[in-house]
Formats: C-alpha cells, structure tokens, sequence
C-alpha cells in the first residue's frame, strides 16, 4: 500500500531553489534512505513533508490525504514522526517530559505506557535519567531521545535526518536494531536520511540520492552502491554541463 | 524592627504586581516572540471594565457592585478574552512577520484599547473605592501592615503555584513549555500550536486582569493610564530575567520592585524624586553586566 | 559593457525624490489651506526629521532604539535654555549656570548647539550602552529615556520640573523646518552610503560574516548612534521652536511610539520607508483630523465622533503591518532607473 506520493515538488528560499521537481512514492514498511552531498536538499524534502517548509509546486499524499499547505502539527497528528537536523531536545524539560510530548494525539494511553518502558528498555541511560532536564544531556544522548521521543508518537512513517550523527557505533546498531523491529512488527516506515551510503547497505532498502536540489538516482540501496553509479553521481562526473 | 517589616511588605507587595505582570509578558515572548505592548491597556481595560461607560467625573459602578464571588471570576474572564480576540484578529496574521513589526502592531492595538477607553470615558481619574474593609491595616508583630498588601502577596504566591502546577502537571502545561523552547518542533511533534497560543492569551490576560483587581483596591482610583506604567517595568523585568525565562521574569519583578522601595528609602531626601533614575540605572548596569538576563533560559545554552 | 557611475551618483536620486515628494506634500498642504495648516505642515517636518534620525540608528543596525526621543528632550530643553530671554529664564530656571542664564541667541544657533549637545550626549552614553546588540540593547535605551525624563521631570531648578518651560521663540515661517528635513534626509542618505553605514548594514544582515570580515559593530553603531542623536536632537529643538513650549512629558513614550510606528509602517530598513511613513500617516491623520471637524460630502456634513481618529489610526496601521509587514516601501530605497520609479532592495544597494 503506498503510504507517500510527492510529485513534482519545487521548494525554494527567496531566489534560492533547494528542491527541484523531486517526486518519489513510499510503501508501508518500506525503508528508503536519501543521500547526498551538503545542500543537495535532503533536509528541505524531509521538511516539505513535515508542512515546516511550504512547497511552491508540486503535490504531497500522504496516508491517502493531500497534506500540502497542512500545519506541521496536523501532518504530526496524521502519523508522520519527524526527527530534525540538529537535535531539537527540549533542554529545560526532563528527558521523560520529552519523551511523553510526543505522545499527545495517541488515544490508548495504556498502548503508550509500553512504548515508554519499550524505548526506556532499548536505553537505559535515558531511564536513568529520567527527571533529570534534557539539556544536560551529551550529543550522543540526546539523539537517542530525540529518535525515542519520535517513536513515542507511534507513527506510520518516521524521518530521521542524519540518525548516526555524533552516536558511537554500538549505539547506531542500537537506533536501527529499533527500527528495523519495529518495521517488522508494526509496519513502521522508514525514511532515513545519511550522508554516507554505508549504513543503506548494511540494512538494505531503496535508495535515492539528491544533488543540487535533484533526485539523480533512484534504486536498490546495495545494487547501487556495488556498482559505479552511485559515486559518479554522488561527485556529478560523466554528464555534460 | 517594624520600619523594615514595614520596608519589607512594601518591596513584597509592589514587586508582586511587577511579577505577575512580567509573567504575563513572558509568557506570550515565550510562546510566539511577541513583545506585547498593549498588555498594559489590558489591564487599564479590566479595570474599567468595572464601570458603567460615561464620561463624568464621578464612576458609575457598574460590574463592581457584584459581590467578589461572582466580580473576579468576571473580569478575570473579560482579561482573558479581550487577550484572546486581540490574537485571533489581530496577532495570528504576524505569525510570519518579525518582532519589531509585531512590537508595532501590538502598540497600535494598545493604541486603539486605550482610545477606545478615553472615548467611553474621558481621560479624567475616577475614584471607585471597591472592597474598602480591605485597607485597613492589621498588626504584624508590632508593624501596621495594610491588609492590602498582605493580601496582595498572598494572592500573588496563590497565583503563582498554581501557575507552576498548572504548567508541570498538565497535559496543556507541559506543552506550552516545549512551545516556548523550540515552536516549530513542538509543533512536529503534534502540538496545536493556535491552541496553546490562545491559551497563553487567556491566562496572561487573567493575569492582566487580576493585576487591575489589585491596582484598583490599592489606589482606589480608574485611570486610563495605570496600566501602561506597571507594563514598562514588568517589561523590563522580563527581559532582566531572561526572556522567555518565567522564573526569571518572577524574580526580576520582585528585584525591581525591591530595588525602587529600597531606594526610596536609601536615598537622600534631595535626591529622592529622581529615584526611578537610579533604577532605571540599575538596568543599564545589569543588562551591561549580564545581556542575556539574569536567568538565561536552558534553551539558550543547550549547545553541545 | 557600460560605465558604471560611482555609487553617489548611482544612489543620488533616493534623496531628490524624498525631498520632491516632501516639496510636494508642502505644496499640496498650503494649496489646500492656510493659517492653522501651517502649524500641520510644521509638525509634519519636525516629524520628518525625527523619523529619518531614527531611521539613521535603527535602519542601519537593525537595533531598535526606544530611546531616541530622549535625545529629542535634550534638544528641545538646549534651545530653549539658549534662547529664552534672560529675564524670563532667570526667574523660571533659576538654576542654570550664569554663562546660560545670560545667553540670548538666535534660534538657529540654538537648535545647532540643541543638536550638538545630543550628539555630545550620545557619544557618552552610545560608548557604554553600544556594546549590547538585540533586545538588551532595546531595552537598555529605553531606560536611557526613563533617566532623561525622570531628571528633566523633577530638577525643578533647571529643567521647570514637570511645569512647561515658556518663553522659547516661537517660529512660525515653515523653511527653517524644510530645511532642517531636507539636511536630515541628505545626512541619513549619506551616512547609509558611507563606510560605516554599508559595514553596519552588513552587520545588521550577516552579523557573524561582518565581524569576521573585520567589521568592528560596536564602533560602526557608535557613529550611526550619534549621527541620529544629533538630527533627532535637532528635530526636538525643532519642535520646541515650533510650539513655544517644553516639558518633559512631551518627550516620552507617545513620541517614541508615534514615531516608531511611523517608521516600522514606511518601512524600517530605508529611508524612503521613514520618510514615506512620516508622509503617508500625517495625511491619514490629518483626513481623519478633517472629518472629525465635519466634512461636506454631497450637500451634507458627515463627522466622526470625536477620539475615533486616534482609534482609526489605530486600525489603520495594523491593516497596513498585516497587508505589508515590512512596511510601505517594503524595506527597499525609491530609486530612479528611468520611467517609472524602481525599487532597490536596501539591503544589496542603499
């Protein structure tokens, strides 16, 4: 079932184009990573779905509804889990208070509980912590809660922006050995955004890579990366300018 | 021993309505960035909520003659939705626009309460004397206490814990909270944000309004112009404090309202008319020493 | 390729236009009317020169400055210190040193040393208070006003306390304010030309990127600080002349509102954007001013009750920061480029 459409979208700052006519389509359960260099777009994409930025054309679906023009929160509330650049934790609330925002628009409280023990059980750290003020948190732990505090919404669809920034490896095998249970068991979503395309061949999935504002590759995440494709686009040789 | 009782009471209570006040302010800076200027006609406005339009110079006591059970929780509410119907008519078309444009719209709307008042009821004081029983004085070990102040301190530390409940035992609390720190992420995270916009309306415009309960049985006079003044300082204090920051905000409006009784006393008799001088002084030196407030918010600091 | 004429020239016509558009405001107003319409024409020039003077600091920096009208005060108070008859001021200001309390000049010496004394002023305080940048620094000028209007409002020896100090030269031919706007708006366009103008501006843009480029932002906000507090100055010293008579309350937050809306309405990054706001909301006002005295319309006299034009004023600029929230001139400086008139964003050419 196809859970996100974006056709033809074109997101531009002022005179600056950041998104050019980039479409994609996203099935339930389905793992896609976008990649690229610095400024090719990929947060600007992540940020169209999520109504932060506003598209100048172009239409996005998403779970059957036509969301484009949506307030972020009624994009949020519609099952679409955002986790930003930058780690956006709230540093004067506790880390649980971060973690229960997220939870506000779930109807079964009791449901909510569980993921709470759930993402406590996969970092303990976080639990340790719990009534401490997030802001006193290191980088590497506050992108865990950030990634937890997203899944506590229970969403259909999650996009984290550059998940294995500033985590020491073991814990980056923690974050997807989360996420890729909970595609699993639930038909979560993933739409992940990393600079390298290590990570996409390891979990495998579809691939897509952006440079300067459009999509110029598109497929299987360890085909691509096997074969030439993906670096000659990545660095832009072999096409005429 | 009574003399600084005395002094004391007199910081307390005069800091108490610079507090709720800069609470009122920081709230919304919080929420939306928006320094609100007309906060302080807000309170001119409730408390001439309380008479009958007319522009004689004796008050026609209008909604002061109900008894307090049923006067506060009314002009609370009319605090709450002058505050409320300003954002939804005027503030939520600036979502986009910067601060000092908002600044200016929210000056211009002050602009617009405040005449509307002058034309109901002409710019002459009036003297009402609501609830008199409460300036009688009450003995405090051996100091002569109005029952007033008091009552005003009291009230305001009521005020303030149930604020503080408020915010870190509710659902809308805990929200406003992470609006104030990051808007565009709360909102992310699913976040109604013209709801907690409007909701921080409401209450500083109950705070605004109970701020004009206090003034009015302090100094027993309705003037257009009471409000705009305890406004500046309490706008002062907010950024003292730390914008954005509410404990700051509380903290400064205390300090102020301290620092000016304090001088009042200090200072030699000569020098005494200039004493807001010096206190406005004082905030030169402080933000000199300290720009981002006293109490700069965690948000501000949370860099790895 | 062409010639590409240096950057006066490039820039000359933002100013003629501001002072044809001003001469022709002028015209409209004494073609219109006579006698007491002087006395609009009068304050609209005043405010014209206050306006740009604000624009001079906030325009350039970026800071918003609640404090200008401060130096206002100080002007105002300087002329008429200066120019009020010796007899006069030695019962009324007692206080005064004897050099001023016998001093009787012209009013134009007057409003020069009004300016200067701003300017003098504002260099002391602008070294203390131009270290803050944001909010603090809004702030920290505001308490500036509240010092000037607390010591003018109660030295009662020097200043006449809160009672109105009379006795200034009132004048009432309207050039000398002309020619104080036109100066003013010359001044601010060549400050916003300048060296110092184009680095502040550039700070006030890409703070982080000017540092590192080697703008100093203290110094550079120093200058445009005192070169505002002296037209400002000016325009107070103006206006005392204008009217006769000062006291402290006249310079305070009313003044500073109006003419911040004023400026925030125009347009707050371009002195097209100060003058046009001066302009456009002096003839609203002045409409709404008419039709509160009772308007012939069609054979009937149509009037507004009276304070509603305080309360359409109001309205008025709400409507016009909703429709265009970075003011008339959307922050961009009228330039001639040929038939019809371009705008220039601020920001890339003054």
């Amino acid at each position: 079932m196809t859970l996100l459409t974006i056709d033809a979208i074109t997101v531009n700052y002022g005179r600056l184009i950041a998104l050019r006519n980039a479409s994609l389509t996203l099935s339930q359960g389905e793992t896609l990573f976008i990649t690229g260099p610095n400024g090719a777009g990929k947060s600007t994409l992540l940020k169209a779905i999520a109504g932060v930025v506003v598209p100048k054309a172009g239409t996005i679906r998403f779970a059957g509804l036509e969301i484009g023009g949506w307030a972020p929160e009624d994009i949020a509330r519609r099952g679409f889990s955002m986790v930003p650049e930058g780690r956006h934790v709230f540093g004067s609330l506790t880390i649980e208070e971060n973690l229960r925002l997220g939870v506000g628009m779930r109807v079964d409280k009791d449901a909510a509980e569980r993921d709470l023990e759930h993402i406590y059980s996969v970092f303990p750290m976080l639990e340790e912590r719990r009534h401490q003020a997030a802001g006193v948190l290191s980088g590497g732990q506050q992108q865990m809660l950030v990634i937890g505090r997203a899944l506590m919404a229970n969403p259909q669809l999650i996009a984290i922006d550059e998940p294995s920034l500033g985590l020491a490896p073991k814990v980056i095998d923690d974050v997807y050995a989360v996420l890729l249970k909970l595609r699993d068991t639930r038909g979560l979503t993933l739409l992940i955004v990393e600079q390298s395309s290590a990570r996409a061949t390891m979990t495998g999935g579809r691939m897509l890579l952006l440079r300067g504002g459009e999509i110029v590759l598109e497929g299987d995440a360890r085909e691509l990366t096997r074969s030439d494709a993906l670096k000659a686009a990545y660095f832009g040789y072999g096409e005429q300018h | 021993m009574t003399a600084l009782l005395q002094i004391l009471f007199d910081a307390l209570s005069l800091g108490s309505l610079y507090a709720l006040a800069a609470i009122g302010i920081a709230l919304i800076f919080g929420v939306m960035r928006l320094v609100n200027f007309a906060h302080g006609d807000y309170i001119s406005f409730c408390v001439f909520a309380l008479l009958w339009p007319s522009i004689e110079a004796t008050a026609f006591v209008f909604a002061g003659q109900l008894p307090p059970y049923l006067l506060i929780p009314v002009i609370l509410t009319v605090g709450a939705c002058l505050s409320m119907l300003s954002e939804i008519l005027v503030f939520r078309r600036f979502r986009n626009a910067n601060p000092a444009t908002m600044m200016i719209a929210s000056f211009a709307l002050g602009f617009v309460i405040k005449y509307t008042l002058l034309m109901l009821f002409s710019s002459r004081p009036k003297s009402i004397d609501l609830w008199p029983s409460l300036s009688l004085p009450v003995e405090i070990f051996d100091a002569r206490i109005p029952l007033l102040q008091v009552i005003t301190i009291v009230i305001t530390i009521v005020i303030l814990i149930a604020l503080v409940a408020f915010l870190k035992r509710t659902r809308f609390g805990l929200e406003m909270r992470a609006a104030a720190e990051n808007f565009t992420m709360a909102r992310m995270l699913g976040v109604r944000a013209n709801a907690v916009i409007l909701l921080a309306f409401a209450i500083s415009g109950m705070l605004a309004a109970s701020i004009g309960l206090i003034l009015v049985t302090q100094t027993g006079t309705v003037d257009i112009q009471m409000g705009s003044s305890v406004m500046l300082v309490a706008f002062i204090a907010t950024v003292i404090g730390g914008l954005g920051s509410l404990p700051g905000a509380v903290v400064a409006g205390f300090l102020i309202g301290g620092v000016s009784v304090l001088m009042q006393v200090i200072l030699p008799f000569d020098i005494r008319p200039f004493r807001d001088a010096f206190v406005y002084g004082a905030v030169i030196a402080v933000l000199i020493w300290r720009p981002n407030g006293l109490f700069m918010p965690r948000s501000a600091k949370q860099r790895v | 390729m062409t010639h590409r004429p240096s950057i006066f020239l490039r820039s000359l016509s933002t100013p003629l236009i501001l002072i044809l558009v001003l001469v022709a405001f002028l015209a409209l107003a004494t073609f219109m009317n006579s006698g007491p319409f002087n006395q609009v024409v009068i304050d609209g020039l005043v405010k014209v020169t206050l306006v740009v003077g604000l624009y001079v600091f906030i325009g350039n920096s970026g800071v918003l400055s609640f404090g200008h009208i401060g130096f206002t005060c100080l002007g105002a108070y300087a002329t008429a210190w200066l120019t009020i008859p010796p007899l006069m001021k030695k019962m009324a200001l007692p206080g005064l040193p004897e050099f001023i309390l016998e001093a009787k000049l012209p009013y134009g010496l007057g409003i020069g040393f009004g300016a200067l004394f701003a300017g003098a002023f504002a260099l002391v305080v602008g070294k203390i208070l131009m270290r803050l940048s944001g909010i603090a620094a809004s702030i920290a000028t505001f308490a500036m006003l509240a010092v000037i209007n607390t010591v003018y409002s109660n030295w009662e020896r020097v200043t006449g306390a809160t009672s109105s100090v009379v006795g200034i030269p009132i004048v009432r031919v309207v050039w000398p304010y002309c020619l104080a706007a036109v100066v003013s708006i010359v001044i601010a366009h060549l400050y916003a030309i300048s060296r110092s103008g184009l680095a502040l501006r550039a700070a006030r843009d890409e703070a982080i990127a000017a540092s590192a480029s080697g703008v100093d932002i203290g110094r550079e906000r120093l200058i445009a600080f005192v070169i505002s507090a002296v037209i400002t100055g000016m325009g107070g010293a103006l206006s005392a002349h204008s009217v006769g008579v000062v006291t402290p309350d006249t310079f305070y937050l009313n003044l500073t509102f109006i003419c911040l809306s004023m400026l925030v309405v125009g347009g707050m990054n371009s002195l097209s954007g100060a003058v046009m706001g001066v302009v456009v909301l002096s003839v609203i006002i002045q409409v709404l001013r008419q039709f509160e005295k009772g308007v012939s319309l069609g054979g009937t006299v149509v009037s507004i009750p009276n304070g509603l034009q305080e309360i359409a004023i109001g309205i008025v600029m709400v409507v016009i920061l909703i429709a265009r929230p970075t003011g008339l001139t959307r922050n961009q400086e009228i330039v001639w480029q040929g038939w019809p008139f371009k705008r220039v964003s601020a920001a890339t050419e003054p």
